[in-house]
């Protein structure tokens, strides 16, 4: 713009700056310049003019009148009538910084971050609790001073009231009066509740000189000894003699003694013995050299507290009861108020009396030490007798388990004792039975026998013990007797011997149920027994018996030649057991059988075809829907919380901003 | 702008009334130009600038910078009137514009009447840049200020439009001569 030529290029834009006289003094001497050399620009000038001159005649008769200003004014203030408040200025500039909208976004969000750990229990609420309880303890503790000590922490806190507290509670304790003073006050003389001072002043001192352990005064304490001492000796008469020589060796006597006579006729008895208390070691020393000692134990006892407790309140009575006879004898007052002495001097003098009796006892029992000596004789002589004992274990098996517990207890006689007997049948339909028996030595032998006829013998155990009666030891003199055979007998239904063979084997046939029953009906011809059975059938036509069968020995290669009539056998395996024996016992020993008889079902089962495979792909497919379908509800569980959180404050800070406008 | 009119204009967003009111006084006539400059219509202008100071009056927290406040009374006006002509085009505006002039001036007839319709062709903002020159001979700075135009903008507009009006003139300014 400063060369001319860019004014001659731009010259409207210059013409019309300089008829609006916004040039300045160099630009328009620029322009001047120009318009000197350029006749086209010089023409366009003047046109300018024209038209200025034109445009000011004509628009400056439309602009506002001198009233626009307080029309503005005045439908301004229709409008907007001034009633906002100092506060709502306040917080409308406030939101005008931006800091303010940082912070309040802040807050927003602290404020959500808050309620999701309040909604998710996210947050450490036991510190909270905890310090709860420490402020309430620390709240109660001035109030309760016991509890300070369960409340180690909370006292440390707060030390200086309750401490002073406590001391001034055990203050209390020591100044309130005592049972004596409580005694005293109720003869209603005030001079003699004064006296409860003083004697509340001595007991503490002497509780204090009692309580220091470094005090001179050992030679006062009052001790109580004792000791206890068994003793094994040869003689109880011989040693309860050297025990009474002893004690009065010791300064000592003996004070009781008793024994008696044991079964075995040996002496055991107690002897207690006094001595002084100085010489109780050395005495315990001589004892032992008596016999064998088996157990020993010194103990001691401290009744200084006691003592000189009883012995102040001693003092106290006593004074009491001078007082009380000199108001006898001075002899004022009404009868009924002497009447009232006298009851109460009775009662003091009582008191008074037991007191020196305690006192006296313990006296006793410190100038003496107490020793207790068991004294038992050691077992030396030789069995009297001898007894034996014999105890009998029977196990039967019976089929019928019911007629066998009959026949066993119609053997009761005087000589052959049922002492219980029980019959019991399990959910399975097991039967059981058990009898316990006494027999007579004589006719244990004969009834034993019997008892074994009634069925197989699974197992017999016999057992017997030989006790010594009246002593230890062995004895060549002694006779032997014998006592009462106890008997238990155990009765089942199902036999516990091990198979000597054991077979197993599969039958295919088409009729299951049928070829069952004819195979019962083979076991029962060889002599055999089917002990379980079981059958089943699957949904596809599959049906399976499970037979166990148990038959001698002897009886076995019948019955397998019969089950070929059976259907087609397979998969026989047979395992068999030697035993040590003879011939005649290998026969009779059982032989178990374990046959499947089943049938095959149709080849393709019910669950795998065709419309099968569909239908659960079908609801597979349901399946898969339904899950998808599930993680979509979680999504949005998820997600709407916040959507909705968001939406909120969206839609909040949208009604401000219109309240505000 | 001086110190003390920052000021005014920093009180008034704060939300001081009288503050607020000292710019309607200082203000008006200026939007009210160029109100008028885009309507061709007094008391329409005049609505428009009402309008304006109340919107302006409740959106105050919205402006940030206090030296911009003439720009954006301006930008509200501006806006808002030509809402307001779009609302109303159908109206052929010359012709109510020379329905009034013929009322108001009927001496200058045929020449008024010319220039009407040329600064009716002008676009917006080169009428309202017009207007404001004419109406309040406001010197260029001030108009800048209120339509946010650069100084080289605002004479390259006034420029242009008094080139154009020129032109569309020229008959009748020569017939006149």
């Amino acid at each position: 713009m400063k060369t001319p030529l860019t004014i001659h290029d731009d010259i409207e834009s210059w013409l019309a700056a300089e008829a609006h006289d916004q040039l300045s003094v160099s630009e328009r001497e620029a322009l001047h310049r120009h318009l000197v050399e350029c006749l086209a620009c010089r023409q366009l000038h003047r046109e300018e003019k024209n038209m200025h001159k034109l445009l000011e005649e004509n628009l400056s008769t439309e602009k506002a009148d001198p009233a626009f200003e307080h029309r503005m004014l005045a439908s301004f203030r229709q409008r907007v009538p001034d009633q906002r408040g100092h506060f709502a200025a306040f917080v409308i500039h406030a939101f005008r910084l931006r800091a303010t909208q940082i912070a309040a976004a802040a807050v927003i969000l602290l404020a959500l971050l808050q309620t999701g750990r309040m909604l998710t229990h996210e947050g450490n609420d036991t510190t909270e609790n905890r310090l709860l309880s420490t402020e309430v303890a620390a709240a109660a503790a001035p109030q309760n001073a016991p509890v300070l000590d369960s409340l180690g922490k909370t006292a440390s806190r707060s030390t200086g009231k309750p401490a002073a507290l406590a001391e001034a509670r055990s203050k209390d304790q020591t100044a309130a009066p005592p049972p004596v003073a409580l005694m005293e006050s109720r003869s209603n003389t005030q001079s003699e509740a004064d006296s409860a001072a003083p004697a509340d002043g001595m007991i503490s001192k002497t509780e204090q000189v009692a309580q220091s352990p470094a005090s001179a005064a050992t030679d006062q304490r009052k001790v109580v000894r004792s000791a206890r001492v068994e003793l094994e000796v040869a003689s109880f008469n011989d040693s309860l003699q050297q025990i009474v020589d002893l004690a009065k060796a010791n300064g000592g006597y003996v004070a009781t003694s008793n024994s008696q006579k044991q079964a075995n006729g040996k002496l055991q008895g107690e002897i207690v013995v006094k001595v002084l208390p100085d010489k109780l070691d050395a005495f315990l020393l001589s004892i032992r050299s008596l016999g064998e000692l088996k157990n020993q134990s010194l103990g001691s006892e401290d009744v200084t507290k006691s003592y000189f407790d009883t012995e102040a309140r001693l003092k106290n009575a006593r004074v009491m009861e001078q007082r009380l006879l000199d108001m006898l004898k001075t002899k004022t007052g009404k009868v009924s108020d002497l009447l009232q002495v006298e009851k109460e001097l009775a009662r003091v003098r009582e008191e008074i009396e037991r007191m020196q009796g305690e006192l006296k006892y313990w006296d006793a029992q410190v100038q003496l030490a107490t020793v207790t000596v068991s004294l038992a004789e050691k077992n030396l002589e030789q069995p009297a007798a001898f007894l034996l004992k014999e105890r009998s274990e029977l196990a039967l098996y019976s089929p019928r388990v019911e007629t066998v517990y009959n026949q066993i207890k119609a053997l009761v006689s005087p000589k052959v004792q049922i002492s219980s007997a029980q019959l019991g049948r399990d959910n399975r339909g097991n039967v059981t039975a058990q009898v316990h028996m006494l027999l007579a030595p004589e006719e244990s032998d004969a009834v034993i026998t019997r008892i074994k006829s009634f069925g197989q013998v699974e197992n017999f155990q016999v057992e017997t013990e030989r006790v010594a009666q009246g002593g230890e030891g062995m004895s060549q003199n002694a006779r032997t007797k014998r006592d009462k055979v106890e008997l238990t007998v155990t009765l089942s239904r199902e036999e516990q011997e091990q198979a000597a063979q054991q077979t197993t084997l599969q039958i295919r046939t088409t009729e299951v149920d049928k070829k069952t029953a004819q195979l019962r009906d083979l076991v029962e011809k060889q002599s055999g027994r089917i002990r379980t059975s079981s059958f089943s059938r699957d949904p596809d036509g599959h049906e399976i018996e499970n037979v166990l069968l148990r038959v001698p020995m002897k009886n076995y290669q019948a019955l397998m030649g019969a089950l070929e009539s059976l259907g087609k056998v397979e998969n026989v395996a047979v395992q068999r057991e030697d035993r040590a024996g003879d011939q005649s016992e290998m026969a009779n020993a059982p032989a178990d059988l374990s046959i499947q008889i089943y049938s095959q079902g149709s080849i393709v089962s019910s669950n795998t075809g065709l419309i099968a495979t569909l239908r659960h792909t079908l609801g597979q497919g349901a399946e898969a829907l339904m899950w998808s379908l599930r993680m979509i509800g979680v999504a949005i569980a998820f997600v709407a919380p916040w959507a909705i959180a968001l939406a909120l404050i969206i839609w909040i800070v949208r009604l401000i901003a219109r309240r505000r406008r | 702008m001086d110190p003390s009119e920052q000021e005014i204009f920093r009180a008034a967003i704060r939300g001081d009334r009288e503050a607020f009111e000292m710019i309607i006084r200082t203000q008006s006539r200026a939007l009210f130009a160029i109100a008028y400059g885009i309507l061709q219509n007094r008391s329409d202008a005049e609505d428009v600038v009402q309008d304006a100071f109340i919107k302006a009056w409740r959106g105050r927290w919205k402006l940030r910078d206090a030296e911009k406040l003439p720009a954006w009374l301006g930008t509200i006006v501006r806006h808002r009137a030509r809402d307001l002509a779009r609302k109303r085009k159908p109206e052929p505006l010359p012709d109510e514009l020379s329905d009034q002039l013929q009322e108001l001036a009927p001496i200058e007839d045929s020449l008024g009447k010319h220039l009407r319709a040329a600064i009716a062709e002008l676009p917006e903002l080169h009428r309202a840049a017009l207007t404001l020159r004419y109406f309040e001979e406001l010197d260029y700075a001030a108009i800048e200020r209120l339509l946010g135009l650069s100084n080289g903008a605002l004479r390259g507009i006034l420029g242009r439009a008094l080139q154009t009006l020129r032109k569309r003139l020229r008959p009748a300014l020569t017939a006149s001569e």
